[in-house]
């Protein structure tokens, strides 16, 4: 579904962001993609999306060259970013005005969704929170029913019973076609969510699998300052220390922070 | 089913569609801005000109003024998502063609405002007249007509090459002012036009620059700018204007085929 091969691009002016980078996506999952501020997760969104235009490499979406802007291509590929507009009309001219170009565009969907997130339809979008207009917008990007949906940062703004709220509707969601990427800081919010992780940094892929393989290869644990020798990645917290151990036995549900800032300290974990 | 990435009139008629919902209010709060504003005006110019000198001719002028400075105005509106980022994003995602895009701009700010504007007009100065003719009788040509006003225009010899370059012409101040909506995000229509006058006064100095400067021949501004006689100046102008036009035509539907967001 998402081809990346030997992908450069830099803002005019400014160190290059990406240099070779490459990855494959197939579809069938939710995949996280992590990185520290300025490893540019935003910037591979908008280049998967046509938003930005690559220096070199090449990407292929859906068997579409974003940089075209097939409508083909649009159709089927709806981004959630982090900052966003709407014009002053309610929900219900929204979908009026909007739905009609996604043709798998699913109402039902819509008025199910919008109910479970406590929005009324008849709502002026401009009036609403921050918090609303986002759980508005993740409505609408679900309804699309689009192979691929790109989220930035989706539970910013989100209070936490709606941060559950989005876990459960996404999850239940899904159909098998679909691939979706969330980018995000807040991983705690996402971390029943999402079933592979890509790690970028210095413009490249550094970590890319499953949490499956995560859980078969490393496992989470808490311990004393006695238990670090054998560990692959420690930090210290109240009480203790959290540490990231090769699996000898029982899975642990994967830690993301632990496992992120070990990633990005140049741990390998096999 | 395979989509048609180039063209289609469907979506075309949804992008319509789209524009009209989100600015209907917008739409409405114009048009009786505007028929306010004129309604105003005409009634402060007929004072002036004491009611009974009124004639077509006084409409005429009030028309052309306002077709141009509003038309400029409206067609530097163009491409209104190009102003924030945010909007930039949700333009560019909109599963429409660069080229559907470009031909609902291009006929929602210049093709539509041409026809509905003297419409519109027509429609408020002949109100108008005839209200202040029932207060003030002695308002006698209150009646607005532009068949009347072209007949005059074309009895002064507008016509062939002549009036093909004033209709390029008026494009002309369209199109530019929708080219630069497309290439500058903020205060397009001042850039537009700082950019234009640095082009028309740079090409100006260098023609006098070649005569005078250079001592090639008398320098004759109006010879001299269009370098041969007043028919085939108007020939060269004409053509020239209409290869300007379509060239920024081609510079906007460019410019909106590589924004990025």
């Amino acid at each position: 579904m998402i081809q990346i091969n030997d992908l450069h691009f830099a803002y005019p002016g400014q160190q290059p962001l990406f240099s070779g980078l490459s990855v494959h996506l197939e579809p069938g999952s939710i995949t996280g993609l992590l990185g520290k501020n300025g490893a540019g997760k935003t910037s591979l969104l908008k280049l998967l999306t046509g938003l930005l235009h690559l220096q070199s490499g090449a990407i292929s979406v859906l068997g579409h060259n974003p940089r075209k802007r097939e409508v083909a291509m649009l159709n089927d590929v709806f981004m959630v970013p982090e900052e966003f507009y709407f014009p002053r009309i309610s929900i219900n001219s929204y979908i009026k005005a909007y739905a009609p170009f996604y043709p798998r565009f699913d109402r039902a969907m819509m008025d199910q969704i919008l109910a479970e997130f406590e929005l009324r339809s008849d709502s002026n979008l401009q009036k609403l929170s921050h918090g609303q207009k986002k759980k508005f917008l993740i409505a609408f990007a679900l309804s699309t029913r689009c192979r691929l949906m790109v989220l930035d940062e989706p539970t910013n703004g989100l209070d936490i019973p709606s941060k559950s709220l989005f876990r459960k509707i996404l999850a239940g969601s899904l159909e098998d076609n679909q691939l979706v990427i969330i980018s995000t800081h807040q991983v705690k919010d996402v971390e029943n969510l999402i079933d592979k992780i890509i790690i970028l940094d210095n413009g490249k892929v550094i970590f890319r699998q499953t949490i499956a393989e995560i859980s078969q290869k490393v496992c989470f644990v808490s311990g004393s300052s006695y238990d670090l020798e054998g560990a692959i990645y420690s930090e210290a917290v109240p009480g203790g220390f959290r540490l990231m151990m090769p699996n000898g036995h029982a899975e642990t549900e994967v830690d993301f922070e632990l496992l992120f800032n070990a990633i990005t300290n140049g741990k390998k974990i096999g | 089913m395979e989509t048609n990435n180039s063209f289609s009139f469907q979506r075309l008629m949804l992008l319509g569609k789209q524009s009209l919902i989100i600015n209907k209010k917008l739409i409405g709060i114009s048009l009786a801005g505007f028929a306010g504003t004129l309604f105003m005006l005409l009634v402060f110019f007929q004072y002036k000109s004491h009611f009974s000198n009124w004639g077509n001719s006084g409409y005429m002028l009030i028309f052309t003024f306002l077709f141009f400075v509003l038309g400029m105005i409206y067609s530097s509106l163009s491409f209104p998502a190009f102003r924030s980022k945010e909007k930039s994003m949700t333009f560019l995602m909109l599963p429409a063609s660069a080229t559907e895009k470009f031909v609902f701009e291009l006929l929602s700010r210049i093709v539509v405002f041409i026809f509905i504007m003297p419409v519109a007009f027509w429609v408020v100065a002949n109100l108008e007249g005839a209200l202040v003719h029932s207060f003030f009788p002695e308002l006698i040509n209150y009646k607005f007509s532009f068949g009347k006003a072209y007949s005059e225009i074309t009895a002064q010899g507008v016509e062939g090459w002549l009036k093909f370059l004033f209709i390029q012409g008026i494009l002309f101040v369209f199109i530019a002012s929708f080219t630069g909506a497309s290439h500058f995000s903020k205060s397009p229509l001042l850039k537009t036009m700082f950019t234009f006058s640095i082009i028309v006064a740079g090409y100006a100095f260098f023609s006098y620059l070649l005569f005078k400067g250079l001592n090639i021949r008398d320098y004759n501004a109006g010879k001299n700018i269009f370098f041969m006689d007043k028919d085939d100046s108007i020939v060269f102008g004409a053509i020239a204007i209409t290869l300007i036009n379509l060239s920024l035509l081609s510079i906007s539907w460019f410019k909106l085929k590589e924004k990025e967001a």
